[in-house]
């Protein structure tokens, strides 16, 4: 079903991403703009961009003793752990590494970012990107329980780490289907391990903007850039997951891959701006005793149902 | 043309503001806000991500060097703007862009990045050492156990903060142990006539004013204060169409164009699960203390948590909403029954007006011989229902009663310390930002000797 893609195919991968992570931030300028009343148009979205330019051309500055060597290494993961967890996502039915623990390469590269963005909390020495970045553990432990089972569940009910394995098993019947809890968890995390929207909770406004507070120049782009990436890694791993990967009549499978993953993206940066930010010290209770408990029972259907098969 | 000149239009293009409003100038700020909102300019959260520092009204003494501070704290390339009244806001942002894009060898880029000591914090004083922020030192906490304590000050400037008031405050962890209010910062150059409360102060100078305005006016300072509360609470959705509703309000749009968005957004509001979920047992004030306290206002009125008081706001809005026509006027000591009168004649005669000043004279003298003694004030004054912030005989300002011997956001900053103390540094920023103090009112009731 899957196949191992062409060599070069290791440079469309980071090329992809951030196209994919440029929709997502044009979909939220245009929301902004509307909440704001302002016309949304094809000048709006792109405006936005300008934030490029901008932080390039920003001079770079350093809070007195921070940690250079911490502080660079966590700014560059976030988005480089992005990059290489979409290495294992099959577009179409092509992937670059089809990797036999896939499933479990994608969690390990998005566990990095906790590294990461507490490193460069930490490196900037100074009290609020510090708090930004303790938030971004205390956020992760509440949802990445929830988030591993989910993983599992789509494993069980393939029997296979592999992406594409998955893909094959979803012939039929999408995993989102007959595991639609653990696909909301899932659409959940990827919110919470890009730190957008209800999960800023990291680069909160009550924290002048967290892990991201005192960073300028090209640190500031490649963290806000980490967050878009990690949100467009995170809605094209939900297709092969969930959706039944590059699978559908007429077109061909990369373009319902590219479909059904700007679909999530949409979905995902429409459902962020509807809620406040979710502060960790409570969402971990809600968590580990709603979440936690139904994620396993929801892991249980797909085993029940491969043992029986 | 070279890539330099490129990239610096497009930073002007769309540049970055930080924007600081001295105590006093709440109406630049409103202007200010309406500006950036409609250009697509979006705030800027810390001096690390701002192109133009905007200043609003006058820098008092006590507060210039913090805004130094940020300046200085500001990376490249970066320009000063300021407005001392709202008119001179879009001339201010037109030319901060301006200059912004003239690729001109501006004087500090060259070398400072290296120089640009800055401890990231606060924003506050008393941090600012050349090595960094002072070392922590260890003190028993809560579970009886030894750990770091950090002194930290919030304030003056954070985003969405009631600008000049600081907190200094003293972590273990991300707990406040310990949180004091600095009164000398919230300094003013002059004279300050607070913005949220003309209508009542014009009403107490003998001026006509109805009670639909005065309540504009209230419904206006709830909303500011829901804009603040709801950014704080990480929705900026809301907090955007709080302060679209609060600029129409303030620009006078008709009340039934207004009413059904104003309700529309309590609902949503009201109605969060999520918000009441995230904020519910933070920052407990029943009425008892609040009004032992000398708060009185929505504050008192919620008795109870930060959702309470944000819940409180949204009632008041949209019954105030409901008044915008209302042609009762306000300061009308008469009883209810006379007040139909009103509307033969508009305006009051002179006699009426002399009356009024002298009665309010009267009031004051009393007030400053014996204010202990709260009884000795005519019985008017002192109803028992002082939940109806509709009352035109009282003047019920947006945090509270304009009557007392000091202003509302006296006692709402005075409660802070006790509320602040034992929650964590996201809930501290709920709670001061569900009572949300006044700044004007604060800088008004100093006297002109401690305004430097």
């Amino acid at each position: 079903m899957v196949d191992a893609a062409p060599w070069w195919s290791l440079f469309v991968a980071p090329a992809l991403l951030p196209a994919l992570a440029v929709f997502a931030v044009a979909a939220d300028a245009l929301l902004i703009a509307r909440e704001a009343g302002r016309p949304a148009g094809v000048v709006t979205a792109g405006r936005r961009l300008l934030e490029v330019p901008r932080l390039l051309v920003a001079q770079p500055r350093r809070t007195p003793s921070s940690d250079t060597l911490l502080r660079r290494a966590g700014v560059v993961t976030v988005p480089v752990a992005a990059v290489l967890a979409v290495l294992v996502v099959p577009f179409g039915r092509r992937t670059v590494g089809d990797l036999s623990v896939g499933v479990v390469w994608f969690n390990a590269m998005e566990v990095l970012t906790w590294a990461g963005l507490w490193m460069s909390g930490w490196g900037q020495n100074a009290a609020f990107s510090l708090i930004g970045g303790y938030r971004y553990l205390a956020q992760g432990l509440a949802y990445e329980l929830p988030l591993m089972f989910a993983l599992i569940s789509a494993a069980t009910g393939a029997q296979s780490l592999r992406v594409g394995g998955v893909v094959a098993a979803q012939h039929g019947l999408w995993f989102a289907v007959w595991m639609p809890f653990a696909f909301a968890v899932f659409l959940t995390s990827v919110s919470a391990f890009s730190f957008l929207g209800p999960f800023s909770y990291p680069a909160g406004r009550d924290i002048a903007g967290g892990v991201l507070g005192d960073t300028s120049g090209a640190d500031r782009l490649l963290l806000q850039a980490g967050r878009w990436l990690w949100l467009a890694a995170g809605a094209a791993m939900a297709v092969p997951l969930f959706l039944g990967g590059g699978a559908g009549p007429g077109p061909a499978p990369w373009a319902w891959s590219l479909l059904k993953t700007l679909a999530v993206l949409v979905a995902l940066v429409c459902i962020q701006r509807r809620f406040p930010m979710v502060r960790a010290d409570r969402y971990v209770e809600f968590a580990w005793v709603v979440l936690v408990p139904l994620a396993v029972l929801q892991a249980l259907v797909p085993a029940l149902v491969v043992l029986n098969r | 043309m070279d890539l330099r000149a490129v990239l610096l239009r497009a930073t002007a293009a769309r540049p970055r503001v930080l924007l600081l409003t001295m105590p006093g100038a709440t109406a630049v700020r409103l202007a200010a806000e309406r500006e950036l909102r409609r250009r697509d300019l979006p705030e800027a959260r810390t001096p690390a991500e701002a192109n133009v520092l905007f200043v609003a009204g006058a820098v008092g003494p006590s507060l210039e060097p913090a805004v130094d501070r940020l300046w200085r704290d500001m990376p490249a390339p970066r320009v000063r703007a300021h407005a001392r009244t709202a008119d001179e806001v879009a001339a201010a942002v037109a030319a901060s862009r301006v200059s912004l894009a003239t690729p001109l060898p501006r004087p500090g880029i060259e070398g400072h990045g290296e120089g640009t000591h800055h401890h990231g914090g606060g924003h506050g004083d008393g941090t600012g050492m050349p090595a960094g922020p002072a070392m922590a030192e260890r003190g028993p906490d809560r579970d009886g156990l030894a750990l770091d304590r950090v002194h930290l000050s919030f304030g003056p400037f954070l985003p969405d903060w009631p600008a000049g008031l600081t907190m200094r405050l003293t972590l273990q962890g991300d707990v406040i142990q310990r949180a004091d209010l600095a009164e000398s910062l919230w300094g003013a150059t002059a004279a300050v006539s607070p913005y949220w409360t003309e209508p009542w102060t014009r009403a107490a100078a003998g001026e006509e004013v109805l009670l639909g305005e005065a309540a504009r006016r209230r419904a206006a300072a709830h909303l500011d204060s829901l804009g603040r509360f709801l950014a704080v609470a990480g929705w900026p959705g809301q907090a955007t169409a709080a302060r679209r509703l609060r600029d129409d309000l303030v620009a006078g749009a008709e009340a039934a164009a207004v009413r059904p968005r104003a309700e529309r957004f309590a609902r949503r509001t009201g109605r969060s699960r999520t918000l009441y979920w995230l904020t519910r047992g933070m920052g407990e004030l029943s009425r008892a203390e609040a009004e032992a306290a000398g708060v009185s206002g929505p504050a008192a009125r919620a008795d109870g948590d930060v959702p309470a008081r944000y819940r409180e706001w949204l009632t008041a809005v949209v019954d105030d909403v409901a008044r915008l026509d209302d042609r009762t006027r306000l300061n009308d000591r008469r009883p209810l029954g006379d007040r139909r009168r009103l509307y033969d004649h508009s305006r009051p005669n002179d006699q009426d007006r002399r009356d009024d000043r002298d009665r309010r004279n009267d009031r004051n003298r009393r007030a400053d011989q014996d204010r202990p003694d709260d009884h000795s004030r005519p019985s008017d004054q002192r109803r028992p229902d002082d939940r109806s912030p509709h009352d035109p005989a009282a003047p019920h300002g947006p945090r509270g009663r304009l009557d007392g011997p000091r202003p509302p956001s006296a006692a709402l900053a005075a409660v802070l310390p006790r509320l602040l103390a034992g929650a964590e540094v996201a809930a501290a920023r709920l709670i001061v930002a569900s009572l949300d103090p006044d700044p004007d009112e604060l800088a008004a009731q100093l006297p002109a000797a401690a305004r430097g």
